[in-house]
Protein backbone atom coordinates (compact mmCIF):
# COMPACT_ATOMS: atom_id res chain seq x y z
CA UNK A 1 0.00 0.00 0.00
CA UNK A 2 2.50 2.60 0.97
CA UNK A 3 4.94 1.60 -2.05
CA UNK A 4 1.88 2.48 -4.53
CA UNK A 5 1.31 5.47 -2.74
CA UNK A 6 5.40 6.68 -2.21
CA UNK A 7 5.54 5.68 -6.37
CA UNK A 8 2.55 8.09 -7.54
CA UNK A 9 3.08 11.07 -9.44
CA UNK A 10 1.44 14.62 -8.55
CA UNK A 11 2.71 16.84 -5.65
CA UNK A 12 6.39 15.90 -5.38
CA UNK A 13 7.35 15.14 -1.71
CA UNK A 14 10.10 17.88 -1.79
CA UNK A 15 6.91 20.52 -1.14
CA UNK A 16 7.20 19.36 1.97
CA UNK A 17 8.65 21.23 4.76
CA UNK A 18 10.83 18.59 6.53
CA UNK A 19 13.20 20.98 7.91
CA UNK A 20 10.99 21.81 10.55
CA UNK A 21 10.21 18.36 11.64
CA UNK A 22 14.19 17.36 11.72
CA UNK A 23 14.74 20.26 14.03
CA UNK A 24 11.46 19.38 16.42
CA UNK A 25 12.91 15.69 16.13
CA UNK A 26 15.56 16.57 17.56
CA UNK A 27 14.95 18.95 20.05
CA UNK A 28 11.95 15.89 21.13
CA UNK A 29 15.47 13.95 21.46
CA UNK A 30 17.51 16.40 23.40
CA UNK A 31 14.74 17.66 26.08
CA UNK A 32 13.56 13.81 26.36
CA UNK A 33 16.80 13.14 27.99
CA UNK A 34 17.29 16.58 30.15
CA UNK A 35 14.00 16.54 31.27
CA UNK A 36 14.08 12.38 32.21
CA UNK A 37 17.52 13.30 34.04
CA UNK A 38 15.71 15.56 36.29
CA UNK A 39 12.96 13.14 37.04
CA UNK A 40 15.86 10.61 38.05
CA UNK A 41 17.66 12.85 40.19
CA UNK A 42 14.17 14.02 42.08
CA UNK A 43 13.47 10.37 42.35
CA UNK A 44 16.53 9.67 44.02
CA UNK A 45 16.34 13.03 46.32
CA UNK A 46 12.80 11.45 47.97
CA UNK A 47 14.54 7.75 48.75
CA UNK A 48 17.85 9.81 49.90
CA UNK A 49 17.47 14.04 50.93
CA UNK A 50 21.29 14.68 51.14
CA UNK A 51 21.26 14.37 46.55
CA UNK A 52 19.66 17.42 47.06
CA UNK A 53 23.17 19.07 47.55
CA UNK A 54 21.63 21.36 50.25
CA UNK A 55 21.46 23.80 47.52
CA UNK A 56 18.34 26.01 47.40
CA UNK A 57 18.89 25.86 43.49
CA UNK A 58 18.72 21.90 43.66
CA UNK A 59 16.30 21.16 46.10
CA UNK A 60 13.16 19.00 45.36
CA UNK A 61 10.89 22.15 45.11
CA UNK A 62 12.22 23.73 42.64
CA UNK A 63 13.92 20.85 40.80
CA UNK A 64 9.55 19.00 40.58
CA UNK A 65 8.21 21.67 38.09
CA UNK A 66 11.33 21.86 36.17
CA UNK A 67 11.51 18.35 35.31
CA UNK A 68 6.81 18.14 35.14
CA UNK A 69 7.64 21.35 32.45
CA UNK A 70 10.53 19.80 30.38
CA UNK A 71 8.54 16.58 30.26
CA UNK A 72 5.34 17.61 29.21
CA UNK A 73 5.85 20.87 27.20
CA UNK A 74 9.22 20.15 26.26
CA UNK A 75 9.48 16.88 25.50
CA UNK A 76 6.08 16.27 25.16
CA UNK A 77 5.45 19.66 22.75
CA UNK A 78 8.27 18.97 20.73
CA UNK A 79 7.16 15.31 19.84
CA UNK A 80 3.53 16.29 18.83
CA UNK A 81 5.14 19.46 16.96
CA UNK A 82 6.93 17.04 15.08
CA UNK A 83 4.46 14.60 14.16
CA UNK A 84 2.28 17.52 13.15
CA UNK A 85 4.46 19.25 10.75
CA UNK A 86 5.63 15.97 9.56
CA UNK A 87 1.54 14.86 9.10
CA UNK A 88 -0.71 17.87 8.25
CA UNK A 89 1.51 18.56 5.17
CA UNK A 90 1.36 15.26 4.29
CA UNK A 91 -2.16 14.52 4.84
CA UNK A 92 -3.37 18.05 3.83
CA UNK A 93 -0.84 17.64 0.39
CA UNK A 94 0.30 21.28 0.55
CA UNK A 95 3.78 22.66 2.71
CA UNK A 96 3.52 24.62 6.20
CA UNK A 97 1.54 27.96 5.32
CA UNK A 98 4.55 29.95 6.20
CA UNK A 99 8.06 29.07 6.96
CA UNK A 100 8.83 31.55 8.69
CA UNK A 101 6.15 31.33 11.42
CA UNK A 102 7.20 27.90 11.86
CA UNK A 103 10.81 29.11 12.52
CA UNK A 104 9.33 31.46 14.84
CA UNK A 105 7.46 28.93 16.81
CA UNK A 106 10.48 26.49 16.94
CA UNK A 107 12.75 28.89 18.36
CA UNK A 108 10.30 31.04 20.36
CA UNK A 109 9.90 27.25 22.04
CA UNK A 110 13.03 25.92 22.56
CA UNK A 111 13.63 29.60 24.15
CA UNK A 112 10.56 29.37 26.43
CA UNK A 113 12.10 25.76 27.39
CA UNK A 114 15.49 27.74 28.23
CA UNK A 115 14.23 30.33 30.67
CA UNK A 116 11.92 27.61 32.25
CA UNK A 117 15.44 25.69 33.12
CA UNK A 118 16.73 28.97 34.23
CA UNK A 119 14.04 30.45 35.64
CA UNK A 120 12.79 27.23 38.11
CA UNK A 121 15.98 26.58 39.86
CA UNK A 122 16.28 30.14 40.58
CA UNK A 123 12.67 29.56 42.34
CA UNK A 124 11.06 32.14 40.52
CA UNK A 125 7.39 30.42 40.11
CA UNK A 126 4.17 31.45 40.43
CA UNK A 127 2.64 28.28 41.66
CA UNK A 128 -0.32 26.84 39.53
CA UNK A 129 0.75 23.19 39.09
CA UNK A 130 1.82 23.02 35.59
CA UNK A 131 1.57 26.29 34.99
CA UNK A 132 4.29 27.77 37.32
CA UNK A 133 6.21 29.66 34.81
CA UNK A 134 6.22 33.54 35.98
CA UNK A 135 4.02 35.88 33.68
CA UNK A 136 6.67 37.13 31.10
CA UNK A 137 7.37 33.68 30.21
CA UNK A 138 3.49 33.25 30.18
CA UNK A 139 3.01 36.39 27.65
CA UNK A 140 5.51 34.34 25.42
CA UNK A 141 4.03 31.49 25.61
CA UNK A 142 0.68 33.33 24.46
CA UNK A 143 2.66 34.85 21.49
CA UNK A 144 4.54 31.55 20.12
CA UNK A 145 0.84 29.97 20.44
CA UNK A 146 -0.71 32.28 18.16
CA UNK A 147 2.19 32.31 15.75
CA UNK A 148 1.78 28.59 15.29
CA UNK A 149 -2.19 28.88 15.64
CA UNK A 150 -1.84 31.02 12.80
CA UNK A 151 0.56 29.16 10.42
CA UNK A 152 -1.92 25.74 11.50
CA UNK A 153 -5.04 27.42 10.00
CA UNK A 154 -3.23 29.16 7.05
CA UNK A 155 -2.18 25.18 6.37
CA UNK A 156 -5.86 24.07 6.70
CA UNK A 157 -7.20 26.79 4.69
CA UNK A 158 -4.79 25.91 1.74
CA UNK A 159 -5.00 22.85 1.60
CA UNK A 160 -5.75 20.45 -1.05
CA UNK A 161 -7.65 17.91 0.24
CA UNK A 162 -11.31 18.77 1.05
CA UNK A 163 -11.68 16.09 3.73
CA UNK A 164 -9.92 16.94 6.51
CA UNK A 165 -8.83 13.57 8.40
CA UNK A 166 -9.22 12.36 11.93
CA UNK A 167 -5.82 13.00 13.19
CA UNK A 168 -6.07 16.82 12.33
CA UNK A 169 -9.09 17.54 14.48
CA UNK A 170 -7.23 16.15 17.31
CA UNK A 171 -4.41 18.01 16.41
CA UNK A 172 -7.19 21.35 16.09
CA UNK A 173 -8.56 20.44 19.92
CA UNK A 174 -5.10 20.50 21.20
CA UNK A 175 -4.36 23.97 19.43
CA UNK A 176 -7.55 25.79 20.35
CA UNK A 177 -8.13 24.28 23.92
CA UNK A 178 -4.58 25.05 24.77
CA UNK A 179 -4.95 28.72 23.62
CA UNK A 180 -7.77 29.06 25.87
CA UNK A 181 -6.41 26.75 29.09
CA UNK A 182 -3.22 28.82 28.59
CA UNK A 183 -4.78 32.54 28.59
CA UNK A 184 -7.41 31.61 31.40
CA UNK A 185 -5.26 29.96 34.02
CA UNK A 186 -2.70 32.35 33.45
CA UNK A 187 -4.88 36.07 34.14
CA UNK A 188 -2.92 37.60 36.77
CA UNK A 189 -2.30 41.45 37.48
CA UNK A 190 1.67 41.96 37.54
CA UNK A 191 3.17 43.59 40.22
CA UNK A 192 6.49 43.21 39.33
CA UNK A 193 8.65 42.05 36.57
CA UNK A 194 8.93 38.64 38.14
CA UNK A 195 5.87 38.78 40.41
CA UNK A 196 2.25 38.62 40.35
CA UNK A 197 -0.96 37.71 41.58
CA UNK A 198 -3.41 35.76 40.13
CA UNK A 199 -7.16 36.87 38.98
CA UNK A 200 -9.07 34.50 41.10
CA UNK A 201 -8.81 33.71 44.80
CA UNK A 202 -9.90 30.45 47.10
CA UNK A 203 -12.07 27.97 45.66
CA UNK A 204 -12.66 29.75 42.52
CA UNK A 205 -8.97 29.90 42.10
CA UNK A 206 -8.70 26.04 42.79
CA UNK A 207 -11.56 25.04 40.39
CA UNK A 208 -9.46 27.17 37.69
CA UNK A 209 -6.34 25.44 37.97
CA UNK A 210 -7.81 22.43 37.60
CA UNK A 211 -9.93 22.60 34.77
CA UNK A 212 -6.71 23.89 33.21
CA UNK A 213 -4.47 20.78 34.87
CA UNK A 214 -6.34 18.29 33.87
CA UNK A 215 -7.37 19.79 30.51
CA UNK A 216 -3.65 19.53 30.10
CA UNK A 217 -3.74 16.36 30.44
CA UNK A 218 -6.78 16.12 28.22
CA UNK A 219 -5.66 18.17 25.27
CA UNK A 220 -1.54 18.25 25.67
CA UNK A 221 -1.19 15.22 26.65
CA UNK A 222 -4.25 13.10 25.18
CA UNK A 223 -5.37 14.71 21.94
CA UNK A 224 -2.61 15.72 19.95
CA UNK A 225 -0.66 12.08 20.89
CA UNK A 226 -4.14 10.41 19.40
CA UNK A 227 -3.48 12.66 16.15
CA UNK A 228 -0.06 10.93 16.16
CA UNK A 229 -1.64 7.47 16.75
CA UNK A 230 -4.70 7.75 13.79
CA UNK A 231 -1.92 9.05 11.55
CA UNK A 232 1.75 6.99 12.79
CA UNK A 233 -0.36 3.78 13.39
CA UNK A 234 -1.32 3.11 10.07
CA UNK A 235 1.77 3.86 8.61
CA UNK A 236 3.48 1.67 10.62
CA UNK A 237 1.38 -0.98 10.47
CA UNK A 238 0.82 -0.14 6.86
CA UNK A 239 -2.72 -0.74 6.49
CA UNK A 240 -5.86 1.83 7.75
CA UNK A 241 -7.22 2.37 10.79
CA UNK A 242 -9.81 -0.04 11.69
CA UNK A 243 -12.73 1.66 11.89
CA UNK A 244 -12.69 5.24 10.83
CA UNK A 245 -16.00 5.87 11.72
CA UNK A 246 -15.41 5.06 15.28
CA UNK A 247 -12.66 7.30 15.23
CA UNK A 248 -15.19 10.33 14.99
CA UNK A 249 -17.08 9.18 18.00
CA UNK A 250 -14.01 8.88 19.55
CA UNK A 251 -13.02 12.64 18.47
CA UNK A 252 -16.56 14.31 19.48
CA UNK A 253 -17.40 11.51 22.88
CA UNK A 254 -13.74 12.63 23.89
CA UNK A 255 -13.43 16.55 23.88
CA UNK A 256 -17.31 16.61 24.76
CA UNK A 257 -16.52 14.63 27.97
CA UNK A 258 -12.85 16.00 28.76
CA UNK A 259 -13.35 19.75 29.23
CA UNK A 260 -15.50 18.92 32.19
CA UNK A 261 -13.82 16.20 34.60
CA UNK A 262 -11.68 18.42 35.91
CA UNK A 263 -13.69 18.97 39.31
CA UNK A 264 -12.54 15.33 40.13
CA UNK A 265 -8.96 16.60 41.76
CA UNK A 266 -11.34 18.43 43.98
CA UNK A 267 -13.33 15.64 45.74
CA UNK A 268 -13.90 15.74 49.07
CA UNK A 269 -12.78 20.40 48.99
CA UNK A 270 -14.83 23.18 49.55
CA UNK A 271 -16.33 22.62 45.80
CA UNK A 272 -20.16 22.71 46.07
CA UNK A 273 -21.60 19.17 45.90
CA UNK A 274 -22.81 19.10 42.54
CA UNK A 275 -19.87 20.44 41.05
CA UNK A 276 -17.53 17.28 42.19
CA UNK A 277 -20.14 15.41 40.95
CA UNK A 278 -20.35 16.45 37.84
CA UNK A 279 -16.81 16.45 37.74
CA UNK A 280 -16.56 12.74 38.76
CA UNK A 281 -19.58 11.73 36.57
CA UNK A 282 -18.22 12.83 33.47
CA UNK A 283 -14.50 11.42 34.12
CA UNK A 284 -16.33 7.31 34.44
CA UNK A 285 -18.10 8.33 31.10
CA UNK A 286 -14.97 9.03 29.54
CA UNK A 287 -13.71 5.52 29.69
CA UNK A 288 -16.20 5.14 26.68
CA UNK A 289 -14.16 7.08 24.44
CA UNK A 290 -11.61 6.39 25.73
CA UNK A 291 -11.39 2.38 24.78
CA UNK A 292 -13.43 3.01 21.79
CA UNK A 293 -9.65 4.77 20.66
CA UNK A 294 -7.42 2.23 22.22
CA UNK A 295 -9.22 -0.55 20.36
CA UNK A 296 -9.57 1.43 17.25
CA UNK A 297 -5.63 1.27 17.79
CA UNK A 298 -5.08 -2.03 17.99
CA UNK A 299 -7.39 -3.39 16.15
CA UNK A 300 -5.97 -1.86 13.44
CA UNK A 301 -2.95 -4.23 14.14
CA UNK A 302 -5.37 -7.39 12.92
CA UNK A 303 -3.91 -9.58 10.23
CA UNK A 304 -0.31 -7.70 11.26
CA UNK A 305 0.10 -9.41 15.12
CA UNK A 306 3.29 -11.37 13.48
CA UNK A 307 5.29 -7.97 12.66
CA UNK A 308 5.40 -7.66 16.51
CA UNK A 309 8.07 -10.01 16.62
CA UNK A 310 10.40 -7.93 14.27
CA UNK A 311 9.23 -4.54 14.17
CA UNK A 312 10.60 -2.05 17.25
CA UNK A 313 8.15 0.61 16.11
CA UNK A 314 4.97 -1.66 16.56
CA UNK A 315 6.47 -3.12 19.97
CA UNK A 316 6.57 1.04 21.07
CA UNK A 317 3.05 1.60 19.26
CA UNK A 318 1.36 -1.37 21.02
CA UNK A 319 2.53 -0.85 24.70
CA UNK A 320 1.89 2.72 24.24
CA UNK A 321 -1.51 2.33 23.09
CA UNK A 322 -2.15 -0.71 26.04
CA UNK A 323 -0.83 1.87 28.33
CA UNK A 324 -3.18 4.23 27.17
CA UNK A 325 -6.11 1.83 27.80
CA UNK A 326 -4.96 0.97 31.27
CA UNK A 327 -4.37 4.47 32.16
CA UNK A 328 -8.05 5.95 31.55
CA UNK A 329 -9.21 2.81 32.72
CA UNK A 330 -7.18 3.79 36.18
CA UNK A 331 -8.50 7.45 36.26
CA UNK A 332 -11.83 7.01 36.30
CA UNK A 333 -11.78 4.18 38.89
CA UNK A 334 -9.73 6.80 41.00
CA UNK A 335 -12.32 9.96 40.17
CA UNK A 336 -14.89 7.86 42.30
CA UNK A 337 -15.23 9.55 45.54
CA UNK A 338 -14.67 6.61 47.55
CA UNK A 339 -11.52 5.45 45.96
CA UNK A 340 -10.67 8.87 45.29
CA UNK A 341 -10.69 9.14 49.28
CA UNK A 342 -8.27 6.33 49.45
CA UNK A 343 -6.11 7.51 46.89
CA UNK A 344 -5.78 11.31 47.10
CA UNK A 345 -2.44 12.83 48.12
CA UNK A 346 -0.74 9.55 47.78
CA UNK A 347 1.75 8.08 45.51
CA UNK A 348 -0.83 6.31 43.61
CA UNK A 349 -1.45 9.28 41.82
CA UNK A 350 2.54 9.56 41.00
CA UNK A 351 2.01 6.24 39.96
CA UNK A 352 -1.29 6.71 37.73
CA UNK A 353 0.10 10.28 36.09
CA UNK A 354 3.46 8.07 35.53
CA UNK A 355 1.37 4.89 33.51
CA UNK A 356 0.27 7.53 31.25
CA UNK A 357 3.22 9.18 30.97
CA UNK A 358 5.81 7.07 30.63
CA UNK A 359 3.46 4.55 28.86
CA UNK A 360 1.57 6.10 26.93
CA UNK A 361 2.89 9.33 25.93
CA UNK A 362 6.38 8.07 26.32
CA UNK A 363 5.97 4.57 24.46
CA UNK A 364 4.32 6.45 21.72
CA UNK A 365 6.89 9.21 20.99
CA UNK A 366 9.78 6.88 20.91
CA UNK A 367 7.80 5.00 18.11
CA UNK A 368 7.38 8.02 16.60
CA UNK A 369 11.34 9.23 16.47
CA UNK A 370 12.06 5.26 15.45
CA UNK A 371 9.74 5.38 12.45
CA UNK A 372 10.42 9.01 11.41
CA UNK A 373 14.23 9.84 12.03
CA UNK A 374 15.09 6.77 9.74
CA UNK A 375 12.97 8.44 6.59
CA UNK A 376 13.54 12.19 7.34
CA UNK A 377 17.01 11.76 7.12
CA UNK A 378 17.00 8.88 4.58
CA UNK A 379 19.39 6.28 6.43
CA UNK A 380 18.68 3.04 8.20
CA UNK A 381 18.37 3.08 11.87
CA UNK A 382 21.68 2.57 13.11
CA UNK A 383 21.41 0.31 15.82
CA UNK A 384 17.75 -1.76 15.27
CA UNK A 385 18.81 -4.58 17.96
CA UNK A 386 19.79 -1.40 20.34
CA UNK A 387 15.93 -0.72 20.02
CA UNK A 388 14.32 -3.22 21.30
CA UNK A 389 16.55 -3.91 24.00
CA UNK A 390 15.06 0.40 24.47
CA UNK A 391 11.76 -1.09 24.43
CA UNK A 392 12.61 -3.90 26.76
CA UNK A 393 13.99 -1.64 29.30
CA UNK A 394 11.29 1.60 29.29
CA UNK A 395 8.60 -1.71 29.46
CA UNK A 396 9.95 -2.93 32.58
CA UNK A 397 10.97 0.17 34.32
CA UNK A 398 7.58 1.49 33.71
CA UNK A 399 6.08 -1.97 35.30
CA UNK A 400 8.53 -0.93 38.09
CA UNK A 401 7.81 2.53 38.66
CA UNK A 402 3.54 2.15 38.97
CA UNK A 403 3.67 -1.26 40.68
CA UNK A 404 6.39 0.43 43.57
CA UNK A 405 3.60 3.67 43.54
CA UNK A 406 0.49 1.44 43.74
CA UNK A 407 2.02 -0.57 46.55
CA UNK A 408 3.43 2.79 48.20
CA UNK A 409 -0.37 4.49 47.63
CA UNK A 410 -2.17 2.05 49.11
CA UNK A 411 0.24 1.95 52.40
CA UNK A 412 -0.23 5.32 52.77
CA UNK A 413 -3.85 5.95 51.87
CA UNK A 414 -4.79 3.16 53.98
CA UNK A 415 -2.27 3.51 57.04
CA UNK A 416 -3.56 7.18 56.93
CA UNK A 417 -6.74 6.60 57.72
CA UNK A 418 -6.78 3.00 60.42
CA UNK A 419 -8.24 3.82 63.41
CA UNK A 420 -7.82 1.89 66.49
CA UNK A 421 -9.79 0.78 69.60
CA UNK A 422 -11.76 4.17 70.89
CA UNK A 423 -11.69 5.70 67.77
CA UNK A 424 -7.73 7.06 67.36
CA UNK A 425 -5.68 7.22 64.51
CA UNK A 426 -3.43 4.21 65.11
CA UNK A 427 -0.70 5.92 63.22
CA UNK A 428 -0.67 9.44 64.79
CA UNK A 429 2.77 10.34 64.04
CA UNK A 430 2.72 11.08 59.93
CA UNK A 431 6.53 11.42 59.53
CA UNK A 432 6.33 7.71 60.80
CA UNK A 433 3.81 6.52 57.30
CA UNK A 434 6.62 8.80 55.26
CA UNK A 435 9.55 6.69 56.38
CA UNK A 436 8.02 3.51 55.79
CA UNK A 437 7.85 4.85 52.00
CA UNK A 438 11.75 4.50 51.72
CA UNK A 439 11.59 1.10 50.04
CA UNK A 440 8.88 2.20 47.35
CA UNK A 441 11.11 4.80 46.41
CA UNK A 442 14.12 3.05 45.93
CA UNK A 443 11.83 0.43 43.79
CA UNK A 444 10.72 3.51 41.97
CA UNK A 445 14.21 4.99 41.33
CA UNK A 446 15.31 1.81 39.58
CA UNK A 447 12.08 1.78 37.62
CA UNK A 448 12.58 5.46 36.80
CA UNK A 449 16.31 4.73 35.96
CA UNK A 450 15.71 1.76 33.36
CA UNK A 451 13.34 4.28 31.47
CA UNK A 452 15.67 7.26 31.09
CA UNK A 453 18.83 4.11 30.21
CA UNK A 454 16.46 3.53 27.22
CA UNK A 455 16.11 7.13 26.36
CA UNK A 456 19.51 7.66 26.15
CA UNK A 457 19.75 4.46 24.10
CA UNK A 458 17.44 5.89 22.09
CA UNK A 459 19.80 9.22 21.67
CA UNK A 460 22.43 7.30 20.86
CA UNK A 461 21.06 5.44 17.89
CA UNK A 462 19.67 8.30 16.66
CA UNK A 463 22.67 10.23 16.66
CA UNK A 464 24.53 7.68 15.03
CA UNK A 465 21.98 6.81 12.24
CA UNK A 466 21.57 11.26 11.68
CA UNK A 467 25.29 10.90 11.29
CA UNK A 468 25.43 7.66 9.91
CA UNK A 469 26.22 6.84 5.95
CA UNK A 470 23.30 7.58 3.16
CA UNK A 471 21.44 4.66 2.94
CA UNK A 472 23.15 2.67 -0.01
CA UNK A 473 20.33 1.20 -1.61
CA UNK A 474 16.31 1.74 -1.22
CA UNK A 475 15.77 -1.71 0.47
CA UNK A 476 18.38 -1.05 3.24
CA UNK A 477 16.41 1.92 4.52
CA UNK A 478 12.54 1.76 5.86
CA UNK A 479 10.82 3.02 2.63
CA UNK A 480 11.65 6.33 1.99
CA UNK A 481 8.83 9.20 -0.08
CA UNK A 482 10.84 10.11 -2.65
CA UNK A 483 12.62 13.61 -2.34
CA UNK B 1 -22.86 35.55 44.94
CA UNK B 2 -23.81 37.82 42.10
CA UNK B 3 -27.27 38.84 41.93
CA UNK B 4 -27.87 38.07 38.53
CA UNK B 5 -26.66 34.75 38.88
CA UNK B 6 -28.52 34.11 41.68
CA UNK B 7 -31.93 35.19 40.87
CA UNK B 8 -31.18 33.06 37.27
CA UNK B 9 -30.18 30.12 39.79
CA UNK B 10 -32.99 30.61 41.73
CA UNK B 11 -35.71 30.87 38.59
CA UNK B 12 -34.50 27.76 36.77
CA UNK B 13 -33.30 25.44 39.71
CA UNK B 14 -30.03 23.29 39.57
CA UNK B 15 -32.73 20.16 38.85
CA UNK B 16 -34.08 22.16 35.68
CA UNK B 17 -30.42 23.07 33.76
CA UNK B 18 -29.04 19.63 34.83
CA UNK B 19 -31.93 18.43 32.63
CA UNK B 20 -31.44 20.76 30.03
CA UNK B 21 -28.22 20.19 29.67
CA UNK B 22 -28.36 16.56 29.55
CA UNK B 23 -31.15 16.31 26.54
CA UNK B 24 -28.74 18.87 24.65
CA UNK B 25 -25.95 16.63 25.38
CA UNK B 26 -27.82 13.36 24.36
CA UNK B 27 -29.11 15.24 21.23
CA UNK B 28 -25.25 16.52 20.60
CA UNK B 29 -24.14 12.54 20.99
CA UNK B 30 -26.66 10.98 18.68
CA UNK B 31 -26.08 13.55 16.19
CA UNK B 32 -22.06 12.50 15.98
CA UNK B 33 -23.21 9.39 16.21
CA UNK B 34 -25.57 9.12 13.32
CA UNK B 35 -22.98 11.72 11.30
CA UNK B 36 -20.55 8.54 11.67
CA UNK B 37 -22.57 5.76 10.63
CA UNK B 38 -25.31 6.97 8.56
CA UNK B 39 -24.77 4.84 5.01
CA UNK B 40 -24.80 8.07 2.93
CA UNK B 41 -21.08 8.70 4.56
CA UNK B 42 -19.65 5.05 4.36
CA UNK B 43 -17.94 5.80 1.26
CA UNK B 44 -16.76 8.99 2.01
CA UNK B 45 -15.03 7.97 5.60
CA UNK B 46 -13.65 4.39 3.85
CA UNK B 47 -12.04 6.65 2.07
CA UNK B 48 -10.80 9.32 4.15
CA UNK B 49 -9.46 5.87 6.28
CA UNK B 50 -6.82 5.89 3.03
CA UNK B 51 -5.24 9.69 2.91
CA UNK B 52 -2.50 8.68 5.32
CA UNK B 53 -1.03 6.57 2.03
CA UNK B 54 -1.69 9.23 -0.26
CA UNK B 55 1.12 11.52 0.19
CA UNK B 56 2.34 12.97 -2.85
CA UNK B 57 -0.56 11.99 -5.16
CA UNK B 58 -2.50 14.90 -6.67
CA UNK B 59 -6.38 13.98 -6.53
Amino acid sequence: MEKSASAGTGVPAAIYDDDIVKKFAIATILWAAVGMLVGVIIALQLAWWPANLGLPWTTFGRLRPLHTNAVIFAFGGNICFTGIYYSMQRLLKTRMWSDTLSKIHFWGWQLIIVSAAVTFPLGLTQSREYAELIWPIDIAITLVWVAFAINFFGTIATRKVKHIYVAIWFYMSFVITIAVLHIVNNLAMPATFLRSYPLYSGMTDALVQWWYGHNAVGFFLTTPFLGLMYYFLPKAAERPIYSYRLSIVHFWGLIFLYIWAGPHHLLYSGLPDWAQTLGMVFSIMLLAPSWGGMLNGLLTLRGAWHRLRTDPVLKFMVVGVSFYGMSTFEGPMMSIRAVNGLAHFTNWVVGHVHSGALGWNGMLSFAVLYWLVPRLWNKPLARPAMATQHFWLATIGIVLYTVSMWAAGLMEGLQWRAVGDGGLLANPIFIDIVHRLEPFYWLRLVGGTLYFVGALMAVYNFWKTIRGPESVSADAAAPVPAT
Amino acid sequence: MNPVIQQASESIGMGGMATILTLLFMVAFFAWVWYAYTPRNRQKFEDAALLPFEEGVDR
